[in-house]
């Protein structure tokens, strides 16, 4: 039996957050989102389904201190995000994997131990290498590998400084139809050895359902928060829950929400 | 035995240009009986290269020199400007517009105003090859650093890097390509340059024996220095042209 | 707005500078003050002679740039055309190119007269920039493009001259732009070949004789006559690439 992690880390705690942006011609700007409150457990899975545009990324950047928010609060365990970016406890994989091409699949991973000044811990590496399913490629080149294995390089990237908080900005995005299943599968394997809080925006209403603990339902242009609902499926998730009526009832239930 | 064939066969496919040249130039020096003062045929230059091949060594020696030391502090400075631009936008607005400036003064213009300065000798060719090589390393190291992979930037403001790790592991090694397309350029010029400042100064080196012979009415050996400098530049430009490939397939 | 206020600083401090070291005569007297070599150029006595300078100079460049466009044109052309020829080409070209101008000098001296001299060390520069830029320029033509003319039937000298030739006008303009400053520097040194006049031979002359200022005033109407025609062909290279880019 795996030993679950226990720990108190990793609360988010998203406060009526505004977010403006500028728009040249347009005295105004945009808003991207609008008074959005959004609380988020330690160690609790949740997705993030909203139409293009709808300002899921920008909930993300905020998260992961790339954005300040115009008005409102971002905490992450009661910190603000680039204190704890600052201390190299933030995970993030984007839809662009962001791998660096000069470097080789174990040196990618190994990047955030040399950012942080800290010893590269080999063993952990490794273990991330086999945990994400690349054994055999430590040592290729992201050029040499295909688009899901780029995408478990990143995600074992994202996990080998043991973060408070996992950020996943549609990071199948860019992959096809089949991969983007079989990484689900995966994910949720990677996972569930580790239970990190983790944010993860997609517009796939079958990947929030197989993946997360909750799945919020985000309105378009302001981003606000339509729904929120409780994913009932135990874990862990064998792949054949997606076949199952409940699943479909509430793929569908989403979908429609999302069309509204 | 069979790879034998294919070399000779590909040297001729890659130079026929020039082959054709140097076949028309000399049945026209034939056909128009120029006195090889005037004009020699390219076999008397290569007589005259393989008659006296200390001379041009002599020479060569020290353009090629001058011209590779050149070549690095020209590069070094273009690049550690790009990245004093990189660290501070104001010595970027600074810088830019300046280094645009001074990028269409034709350089061959200020070969007397810095042999003035810092007299006539081979300090002024060196300076005008770091002149030369300065300003491509400069744009591309300035347009390397700010083109890092996509998403990049991001990770590394996530992960909580300094500015100093984003420098050395992500803008530098993205500008690496660059560097080198820099680098390709840089080559080829740098040895014409310090050729054309030799022979305005007249001190020594490929560009001072091209000017002494051809007063002295020793065309052969004004054009051998011709000859020497023109491959030395091609196979430089080949050699830097190598140098990118491989750049380009470890950091791109 | 605030870039253009630091790049008008930069060269605002970089100008004064320039006085400021001339007066104080901090480099020796090789470094007048900008005032003086200004001066000297606004000089009425003196305006004939930068005029017929500059005029001849320029007159090579507008020359070469003629020969070397052509010939740069038709030898991308022949390379594009004729893909066995394409590495002999590309050599050709490379070497040519890696001749030093001031070899080049001598040899059209013989072959062509005094004055012409300066245009065709020029042209030699131009050539090989336009023949570079043009030969990745045909290639542009995206195979979406080049497809769709297979489909519709047309022959290969049609889809040259309508798909491929058009797509490659903006990487000519391009190169017409970067071959400005290699183009003058090859009309200056052809003039040292004994052309009769041009900014090359004013240079030479105040060198020899030792007039600073003179020097300086030469070097300067080089540099404006650059910076000057560099943005014309800046624009037109924009012009060239909002219509066919």
């Amino acid at each position: 039996m795996r030993a679950v992690r226990k720990t108190m880390k990793g609360a988010i705690a998203i406060e009526k957050v505004s977010k403006r942006f500028p728009l040249a011609g347009n005295k105004e700007g945009v808003l991207a989102l609008s008074e959005l409150s959004l609380s988020i457990a330690p160690g609790e899975f949740v997705a993030i389904l909203g139409p293009s545009g709808c300002g899921k990324s920008t909930l993300l950047r905020l998260v992961a201190s790339l954005e300040q928010p115009t008005a409102g609060r971002v905490t992450v365990n009661g910190a603000a995000p680039n204190l704890v970016s600052g201390q190299h406890a933030l995970g993030v994989a984007f839809q662009d994997h962001a791998l660096l091409p000069w470097l080789t699949v174990h040196d990618n991973i190994a990047l955030p131990f040399r950012i942080a000044g800290r010893r590269v811990d080999e063993s952990a590496i490794a273990r991330l290498i086999e945990l994400v399913g690349l054994g055999a490629f430590g040592n290729a080149r992201p050029r040499q590998l295909s688009g899901g294995m780029r995408q478990r390089a990143s995600i074992a990237r994202a996990l080998v400084l043991e973060p408070e908080v996992l950020l996943l900005d549609e990071p199948f995005g860019a992959l096809d139809a089949v991969t983007r299943r079989q990484m689900n599968v995966e994910l949720q394997r990677i996972w569930s050895a580790r239970q990190i809080t983790t944010l993860l925006i997609t517009h796939s209403v079958d990947e929030a359902l197989f993946l997360a603990d909750r799945v919020v339902v985000m309105s378009g242009r302001p981003g606000r928060i339509l729904r929120e609902v409780a994913v009932p499926f135990a874990r862990p998730r064998d792949p054949s829950v997606m076949r199952s009526e409940k699943f479909h009832y509430l793929v569908d239930d989403l979908t429609q929400a999302l069309e509204a | 035995m069979e790879a034998k064939r294919p070399l000779l066969l590909r040297l001729v496919e890659d130079y026929w240009g020039v082959l054709l040249l140097l076949i028309a130039w000399e049945l026209w020096v034939i056909a128009n009986r120029f006195n090889p003062i005037v004009m020699p045929t390219p076999t008397a230059v290569l007589n005259d290269l393989v008659s006296y091949p200390q001379v041009y060594l002599r020479n060569v020696g020290i353009t090629l020199l001058v011209a590779v030391f050149g070549l690095v502090v020209g590069m070094l400075v273009g690049t550690g400007l790009a990245v004093a631009a990189w660290f501070s936008p104001i010595a970027a607005g600074l810088l830019n517009p300046l280094t645009v400036l001074f990028s269409s003064v034709p350089v061959v213009a200020l070969i007397p105003v810095i042999a003035r300065l810092l007299g006539y000798d081979t300090s002024t060719v060196l300076a005008i090859v770091v002149i030369i090589t300065f300003f491509p390393s400069f744009v591309f190291a300035s347009s390397g650093l700010r083109s890092p992979p996509p998403g990049a930037e991001d990770l590394f403001r996530v992960l909580g890097a300094s500015r100093l790790a984003v420098l050395a592991r992500l803008a530098l090694p993205s500008a690496m390509p660059n560097l080198a397309i820099a680098f390709k350029l840089a080559a080829a010029h740098a040895i014409l340059a310090a050729m054309v400042a030799e022979f305005l100064m007249g001190t020594t080196g490929l560009g001072y024996l091209f000017a002494k012979t051809k007063s002295d009415f020793q065309t052969e050996q004004a054009f051998g220095a011709s000859l020497v400098a023109t491959v030395i530049s091609a196979a430089a430009f080949l050699a830097a042209g190598w140098v990118e490939k491989k750049v380009r397939e470890r950091y791109a | 707005m605030k870039q253009t206020f630091l790049g008008a600083l930069g060269i605002a401090i970089f100008l004064a500078a320039w006085e400021v070291i001339g007066r104080t005569r901090l480099l020796g007297i090789s470094w007048p003050p900008l005032s003086d070599v200004l001066e000297m150029l606004g000089d009425p006595g003196r305006l004939p002679l930068f005029e017929r300078a500059l005029g001849a100079t320029l007159q090579s460049t507008a020359l070469g740039y003629l020969w070397g466009t052509a010939a740069g044109l038709v030898l991308a052309a022949v390379a594009h055309l004729a893909p066995p020829l394409r590495r002999g080409s590309d050599r050709l070209a490379a070497v040519l190119n890696s001749v030093p101008s001031i070899a080049l000098g001598p040899i059209f001296l013989v072959v062509l007269t005094r004055e012409s001299t300066p245009a065709a060390v020029s042209s030699i520069h131009v050539f090989f920039i336009v023949f570079v830029s043009v030969s990745s320029g045909l290639q542009r033509a995206t195979p979406a493009h080049r497809d769709l003319f297979s489909v519709l039937g047309a022959d290969r000298l049609r889809r040259f001259w309508r798909l491929e030739l058009p797509a490659a006008v903006p990487s000519l303009v391009s190169g017409l732009r970067l071959a400005w400053p290699a183009a003058l520097i090859g009309a200056i040194i052809g003039e040292w070949f004994g052309a009769p006049r041009g900014i090359g031979i004013l240079i030479i002359n105040a060198m020899q004789n030792f007039q600073i200022v003179l020097l300086w005033c030469a070097v300067l109407l080089a540099v404006g006559t650059s910076l000057f025609f560099y943005g014309l062909l800046t624009l037109l290279e924009r012009a060239a690439y909002s219509k066919f880019g």
